[in-house]
């Protein structure tokens, strides 16, 4: 156990840090909107670029 | 009115990725990865539209550790992130901005203020990246054949980097809340292990790059001339980037061993509980302690540097000053051969000393001198804000440890108490850490490393993927024993 306890104590950060704590006023997101947004994204400037050529 | 009362408005309602309700199971957590990783993969091989070419990479040889593709809608990379990070570094460690991460109203600010300051770098990394010093030429072919105009076609390419740049940030997020580890350290390792699976197996025919097992086939084959090898000149071959790459191969492999070595070095303070006697524990202070994430501020200040340097060439042309910089244009665009930029340049590979220490050897050795004195210091600097801001000083840590109650044997339960004891370590600790991290990268930038990942992208690498370990193992046993969710503090 004495091993596994110092694990918790410790606070590995990225570079960007988010806690748990939000206000709620704050916009929400949903995870699947950004993957889904960042594919269409990608295929948007993808079809773009095949027109254009 | 403090600028919190001020700021705050703005600040609360920054858009962010909505958080799990509950426990998420590994399974998932490694599907959300997954799955973001694919897109960054996909986002960093689109390239940009209306662009004439492929542009100049303004990162030069910063692009391993700052992740994204040149001339990809990735471009940025996580450049912006990582500057707003400085700033918030700067701020927060010399405590001008009288935020109290613990306190949950500050934390929101924070939070909201990080994000800001990444919209913000974004846009003075993008705007001199396209409108100056033209990094991205935007296509005057394909301006025409829309019918508008060359500045209508910059922003459009501008629009295009600020998504991606802003996708990056989501998709940070994304795995931070999640998935596994954090999305900038899995995209700085995607982009390594990219490159050196490349400096590994590159094949010149298929991809433009002489890896270390076709040289060696070549070697062994009689497919290149060989210097007679127990000569000066041999040994020098086989040593060389250009032949063996047998130096590169052993800093390589000596940069791994090194960080996972230092990993296990810790000063380790004894605990045990208050009220529950014989449980007992220890609380580890790595000789890392800062992790090695402090490195990547002190690379992105000096590409941030280099970056400045170029755009004045591109704005003054040949009017700049010798002092400030001298410039010559090669493939990868101006690289400084001169002047203040040049010493400030950080020696990326053998190639840039090794030849030049016999005539410019006064040069070489000023220049030496500014990145270990940017990456020593620096690196310590950094490591020091690092700890206090990310709440892992002496305070905060015996706050924790408090609260989880915890005590250190023979000394009194109080957490001023505690704190000392802390203060005895973690500060030197910290600075050695610091200093030493920033010792072995520019070390292994000198001797060169294999697809010449560069010393702080092997460093960065190696130390994430170690805490990418010990976070999927420690996951597995909350998978095992629910129990230990409250353990190691996992909100569920």
């Amino acid at each position: 156990m004495s091993g596994s306890n110092s694990g918790g104590l410790m606070s590995s950060a990225g570079l960007v840090r988010y806690f748990d704590s939000e206000d709620r006023n704050a916009p929400r997101i949903d995870p699947k909107t950004v993957v889904a947004f960042g594919a269409m994204f990608g295929l948007l400037v993808m079809v773009l670029t095949a027109v254009a050529v | 009115m403090s600028w919190k009362e001020t700021a705050a408005p703005v600040l609360t309602r920054m858009p962010t990725v909505a958080r799990p309700e509950g426990h998420v199971p590994f399974r998932r957590k490694l599907t959300w990865t997954a799955g973001v990783l694919v897109l960054y993969f996909f986002l960093t091989n689109v390239l940009i539209f209306g662009l004439a070419g492929t542009g100049s990479d303004a990162f030069g040889q910063f692009r391993t550790i700052l992740a994204g593709g040149q001339g990809s809608i990735l471009q940025l990379g996580i450049g912006p992130i990582v500057t707003a990070s400085i700033v918030l570094q700067l701020l927060g460690g010399a405590n001008l901005l009288g935020l109290d991460t613990s306190d949950p109203r500050d934390q929101a600010l924070y939070q909201g203020l990080q994000k800001l300051l990444v919209v913000v770098m974004i846009f003075l990394t993008g705007i001199p990246l396209v409108f100056l010093g033209n990094f991205l030429p935007a296509s005057g072919q394909i301006a025409s054949s829309l019918g508008v105009s060359t500045f209508a076609m910059q922003c459009l390419i501008f629009t295009q980097i600020a998504i991606g740049g802003l996708l990056i940030l989501f998709m940070d997020e994304v795995i931070s809340k999640w998935g596994v580890g954090s999305g900038v350290g899995l995209f700085i390792v995607a982009g390594v292990s990219q490159r050196l699976v490349g400096g590994f197996i590159g094949w010149s025919g298929l991809t433009n790059q002489t890896g270390f097992f076709e040289a060696w086939f070549n070697i062994i084959t009689g497919g290149v001339e060989t210097p007679p090898l127990f000569s000066a000149d041999g040994i020098q071959f086989l040593l060389g980037s250009g032949g063996g790459q047998l130096l590169a191969l052993v800093t390589t492999l000596l940069i791994f061993g090194i960080v996972v070595y230092a990993e296990s070095v810790r000063v380790e303070i004894p605990l045990s509980h208050a009220k529950v006697r014989g449980a007992r524990g220890r609380f580890p202070v790595k000789l890392i302690y800062a992790s090695v994430l402090p490195m990547i501020l002190v690379r992105a200040l000096q590409a941030n540097i280099q970056f400045l340097g170029r755009i004045l060439r591109s704005q003054l042309g040949e009017g700049m000053p010798d002092w400030l910089g001298v410039y010559q244009q090669t493939q990868q665009g101006f690289v400084p051969t001169g002047g203040l930029f040049y010493y400030f340049a950080p020696i990326y590979t053998p190639q840039d000393w090794v030849n030049a220490l016999g005539t410019n050897t006064l040069d070489i050795l000023i220049r030496i001198g500014v990145d270990l004195t940017f990456m020593v210091i620096g690196g310590a600097i950094f490591a020091v804000f690092w700890v206090e801001t990310s709440g892992m000083g002496p305070d905060a840590t015996a706050k924790q440890i408090q609260n989880s109650g915890m005590q250190i044997p023979g000394f009194r339960k109080s957490p001023k108490v505690m704190e000392k004891v802390l203060a005895r370590y973690i500060p030197q600790v910290t600075v050695i850490g610091g200093a030493l991290v920033g010792l072995l990268a520019v070390a292994a930038n000198m001797l060169g490393t294999i697809g010449t990942v560069s010393g702080t992208g092997l460093l960065l690498t190696v130390s994430i993927t170690y805490k990418l370990y010990e976070e999927i193992a420690e996951e597995q046993l909350m998978e095992m024993h629910p129990m230990m969710r409250q353990v190691f503090g996992s909100a569920d």
